[in-house]
């Protein structure tokens, strides 16, 4: 005799799941079943405390919520929103903070002021770093190096990148990007994720949410860090940057490492063959399907499915890795540093590699831009190491017909100051962190190639004309991969998530081809 | 037939006044435009002020001419109502004469001139005329009379009226709507309908100059309404370049590279609220990047040839991709033999008509001609392939010339080798084409000639000479420089 569900004992017969509950709330409910399984079995009760003030008036009426009733499936969304420009995007980031009136924002007349105190209404009122609050002066510091025009469109570069200075009329050139954050974790969350704060999913996690994977064994996103160079100051780069955050964990980057092993213990070990590791994973998915019959969390079949991505990824990622069939062509492009794994350059041939079998977003990380002091000793090593391997990247997409619909984006995430931070010397000079403006670039797929965007003051300092916000370029970069960054949002915490966040934010249709 | 004129002729004096007025009014209506010429010049403001009124009281004679002939209906079953028309047709003539007089004094006083305004005038004129000899004949109809053409003149004459009415409405309706208002909404179906398309038609010819395809376009969709063939404001047309360079009748508008001190120039950048700002009337102003067009047009000379303007580079409209029909009846299937044959196949974006992608990424590597060839029922509906690195010969070019909407090939690193790549020549829609890594020669990639709309071939890599390709129509073809000898 079937039993009225609330005369029986919580604990022993009824399951949640099968209570005439939305499923948003059966989802809240397995969370928190989770977290008591965590505290111990005790927690049961406060569990269906929480679960009564979950479901509130609603178990009374019995009614749900519409936006409550389904946890959207990537299925579900529909995307891409239109036909996209792109279909993937490789993002080249200049973690530290690129100076850019020495790279590509070019100010002719800071050479007449130079060590002249910027002035006070350029500065205005703004915030600065613990790095040179306490200077007494803020000494003008033009750059080192002489820029030179080129290409069709006539963009100003500088001498230290010889190699982007080829193709300069395949870039779109931006010259306003500004961020609200001063400091590296802020600035870099702000640019990934949308959000200062950690927990948030980054650009890659949406994308790889929204468009799903091409290649079945490859993950969507994928996360190379470059070798560091002790020379330069090294800021960490964290797992928080390609976290999923509130998205299932399915969708966070998968980082290979610069060295050894691109992915850990995927190698099998001695006396396991591929045929026993399947076994053993079968076994292991076996109890993991059990747990997730008795908790319902979905982490659960996150787990799962990384497992089996990992399982193929034992012979997908060999094949990927292996650049012996690559002919001399690849390497007289990327140059001898590409030999070596874990190098930028070498990162950069393995991006192309992993944009011809379909990988949705790759980012490579480059770090060493902080150039507080010694920044004509450092810079040139620092674009010694990316500006070939840029270069060799946008133009061998673009030979072997991939650029039409790859979106290449070199970024960091903030600029540098025009005055010099500590010393300055006519031989040397420092540059802290500036947010007001910076000079990023994107090529490929969905943008204008050939053209420079935005304008700043003499000093580089203030954004004078056209500013794109990091808000915008996220708003942008999503537009070209066939995504209205207003739709693409998940509900979490009572907010319709975005990775632009609830500021407005606006696709800058001056970039878009 | 003979006439008994006498019984035409009405013998008392309120009658004979009656007639006496009506050839009056006649008569002063139809020498109204001789009289006060509709010349394009602007007139006295009361003149404006009264004018104005007339999209307001024009509805009411409308409204009561169309009431008649319904209440002439009606009046066969209830008295009453045939006793209302006639007060209701001697109300439709008051209110005709009153629409007509302030029509004209809006067209005469704010200078309007033009093909259909005059036709709008003399509609109006007419009708007014068909409505008072209605209410004149009327009273034959009604008592009866044994002569049968003054009986039936009444029925006739208010059905004329009640047609030119129509005709005039919808005259009058065009010059403050526009020409195509009625048509812009219609089913795309219908629109191939002989008459219906005309509208189109008038349209410039096609023409690579400057002005036809940013200038005139402007002009076309901000001024014409009130500056074409259909009104003539000021006297000024900007329909045609001969037009624009004539001027109005305060002088020319457009003084070649004197950009400041020609008059177009000068109205639209008038503040808003200023008086002679153009467009009037609280039409939308022109967008700054359009009165940018126009200036330097105008700077540069003003040009009715010159296809590029120094500074100016004017992004193309994207012309919009064909669509494909619909394939939602068959996406069962269609999945069900992509999963048998290990490939995905994707809709482009949520809009179902963007096509389809067949992608064999994840592909077993024997995925070859036999397998592509299951697709080809579907082909109408995919616009991109993805066979880079699969075991495609040169077989697969027959199965690929039915993708009739193929816009991208991916043909890397494959097997091919150029036989039967002529057979693509039939996808008219192909832009892109990558052969990249393949054995495909010079003479293969010349066959591609005619593919008009390919504008980006990847030869990266293969034996063809990248120069060696005949030029694919007018645009320029992309194609790789390096190559490698493998």
């Amino acid at each position: 005799m079937k039993q009225h569900p609330l005369c029986t004992d919580p604990e022993h017969d009824t399951n949640v799941m099968d209570l005439p509950l939305p499923d948003g709330l059966k989802r809240e409910w397995s969370e928190l079943k989770t977290r008591r399984h965590f505290l111990g079995r005790t927690g049961k009760v406060l569990g269906w405390a929480a679960l009564a003030s979950l479901i509130g008036d609603k178990a009374l009426t019995g009614v749900a919520h519409a936006e409550n009733s389904v946890i959207p499936s990537r299925e579900s969304l529909k995307l891409p929103h239109f036909a996209p420009k792109a279909k993937r995007a490789i993002y080249l980031f200049m973690s530290g903070g690129p100076p850019q009136m020495d790279l590509l924002d070019y100010k002719p007349n800071l050479a007449q002021l130079y060590d002249k105190d910027i002035p006070e209404s350029v500065r205005g009122a703004q915030q600065l770093t613990g790095m040179t609050a306490g200077q007494a002066r803020f000494p003008i510091a033009p750059s080192h190096w002489a820029f030179k025009q080129y290409g069709k469109s006539g963009a100003w570069v500088s001498d230290l990148l010889p190699f982007t200075a080829k193709m300069v009329d395949d870039l779109t050139i931006i010259k306003s990007t500004n961020t609200d954050a001063i400091n590296h974790e802020p600035a870099i969350m702000l640019l990934n994720t949308g959000n200062m704060n950690a927990g948030k999913p980054c650009l890659g996690s949406w994308l790889s949410y929204g468009l799903g994977s091409m290649n079945d064994n490859l993950p969507t996103f994928m996360v190379l860090l470059s070798k560091t160079n002790p020379k330069e100051n090294n800021q960490p780069v964290s797992s928080r940057l390609w976290s999923s955050g509130f998205l299932s964990s399915e969708y966070a980057g998968v980082g290979l490492r610069s060295a050894g092993d691109p992915v850990l213990y995927l190698s099998d070990p001695k006396g396991i063959n591929r045929e026993v590791r399947r076994k053993m994973l079968d076994a292991v998915n076996e109890i993991n399907h059990q747990t997730y019959q008795e908790l319902g969390d979905p982490e659960t079949n996150s787990r799962i499915s990384e497992y089996e991505m990992a399982y193929r990824m034992q012979a997908s990622v060999p094949e990927l890795t292996d650049m012996s069939k690559e002919p001399q062509s690849t390497w007289d492009l990327y140059g001898p540093d590409a030999r070596e794994p874990g190098t930028f350059a070498y990162n950069c041939l393995l991006a192309r590699r992993m944009a011809e079998r379909g990988v949705r977003f790759t980012q490579i990380y480059k770090r060493g831009w902080d150039l507080h002091g010694d920044a004509v000793g450092i810079l040139p090593v620092l674009c010694r190491e990316t500006d070939r391997a840029s270069y060799a990247l946008v133009t061998d997409l673009k030979r072997r017909g991939l650029l039409d619909d790859t979106l290449v984006i070199w970024a960091g995430e903030f600029g540098r100051t025009v005055y010099s931070q500590g010393g300055l010397s006519p031989d040397n000079y420092g540059r802290d962190h500036h947010p007001r403006c910076y000079t990023t670039w994107m090529a490929g797929g969905g943008v204008r190639p050939g053209i420079t965007f935005g304008e700043t003051d003499e000093y580089s300092y203030n954004v004078v004309k056209d500013p794109v916000h990091v808000r915008d370029f996220n708003a942008t970069l999503l537009h070209c991969l066939g995504i209205d960054h207003n739709k693409l949002t998940y509900k979490f915490q009572g907010l319709d998530q975005k990775l632009t966040g609830t500021t407005p934010a606006s696709v800058v249709t001056g970039l878009l081809a | 037939m003979t006439f008994d004129f006498s019984k035409i002729f009405p013998k008392s004096r309120l009658a004979k006044l009656v007639w006496v007025l009506t050839l009056l009014v006649s008569a002063a209506l139809l020498l109204l435009s001789t009289v006060f010429k509709l010349d394009g010049k602007v007139h006295a403001d009361w003149q404006q002020f009264l004018g104005r009124f007339h999209p307001l009281v024009v509805h009411l004679p409308i409204g009561l001419i169309l009431l008649v002939p319904l209440l002439e209906i009606a009046g066969r079953f209830r008295q009453a109502l045939r006793e209302a028309a006639a007060f209701v047709l001697s109300l439709s003539v008051a209110a005709c004469l009153a629409a007509v007089i302030l029509g004209y004094l809006l067209a005469y006083g704010s200078g309007e001139s033009g093909v259909r305004v005059t036709r709008h005038m003399w509609g109006g004129i007419t009708l007014t005329l068909a409505v008072l000899l209605c209410a004149l004949v009327r009273p034959f109809w009604a008592s009866g009379t044994p002569r049968r053409v003054l009986r039936d003149a009444y029925p006739c004459l208010l059905t004329v009226s009640s047609l030119l009415l129509l005709w005039t409405a919808h005259q009058g309706g065009s010059l403050t709507h526009g020409d195509s208002y009625l048509t812009e909404y219609l089913p795309a179906s219908l629109k191939h309908w002989p008459g219906i398309g005309l509208a189109q038609a008038t349209y410039p010819p096609a023409s690579d100059s400057f002005y036809a395809k940013h200038i005139h376009p402007v002009l076309d969709a901000n001024c014409v309404s009130c500056h074409g063939g259909a009104k003539v404001k000021g006297g000024l047309r900007l329909d045609s370049y001969s037009f624009l360079m004539r001027g109005g009748h305060e002088g020319a508008v457009v003084i070649p590279s004197e950009p400041e001190r020609s008059l177009l120039i000068q109205r639209i950048m008038l503040p808003a609220d200023h008086k002679k700002f153009m467009p009037a009337e609280g039409k939308p102003p022109l967008k700054p990047e359009e009165i940018l067009l126009i200036k330097t047009w105008i700077a540069q000379g003003a040009s009715p040839t010159v296809t590029s303007l120094a500074g100016i580079t004017v992004r193309e409209e994207e012309k919009p991709l064909p669509l494909v029909g619909d394939y939602s009846g068959l996406m069962a299937e269609i999945e069900q033999i992509a999963k048998a044959e290990g490939v995905t196949i994707v809709p482009v974006s949520r809009n179902p008509a963007d096509g389809l992608v067949l992608n064999t990424v994840n592909a077993p590597t024997n995925f070859g001609d036999a397998q592509l060839a299951r697709f080809q029922q579907f082909a109408p509906f995919i616009v991109e392939v993805e066979l880079g690195r699969t075991s495609v010969t040169d077989a697969c070019f027959d199965t690929l010339a039915k993708f009739s909407h193929l816009r991208a090939l991916h043909l890397e690193d494959t097997a091919v080798t150029g036989v039967g790549l002529q057979k693509l020549t039939q996808l008219s829609q192909l832009t892109y084409l990558n052969l990249s890594g393949t054995k495909v020669g010079e003479a293969a990639v010349a066959s591609l000639g005619s593919l008009k709309q390919l504008r980006h071939l990847y030869l990266y890599n293969t034996p063809a000479h990248p120069e060696s390709a005949a030029p694919a129509g007018p645009q320029s073809v992309e194609r790789s420089k390096a190559r490698q000898a493998s």
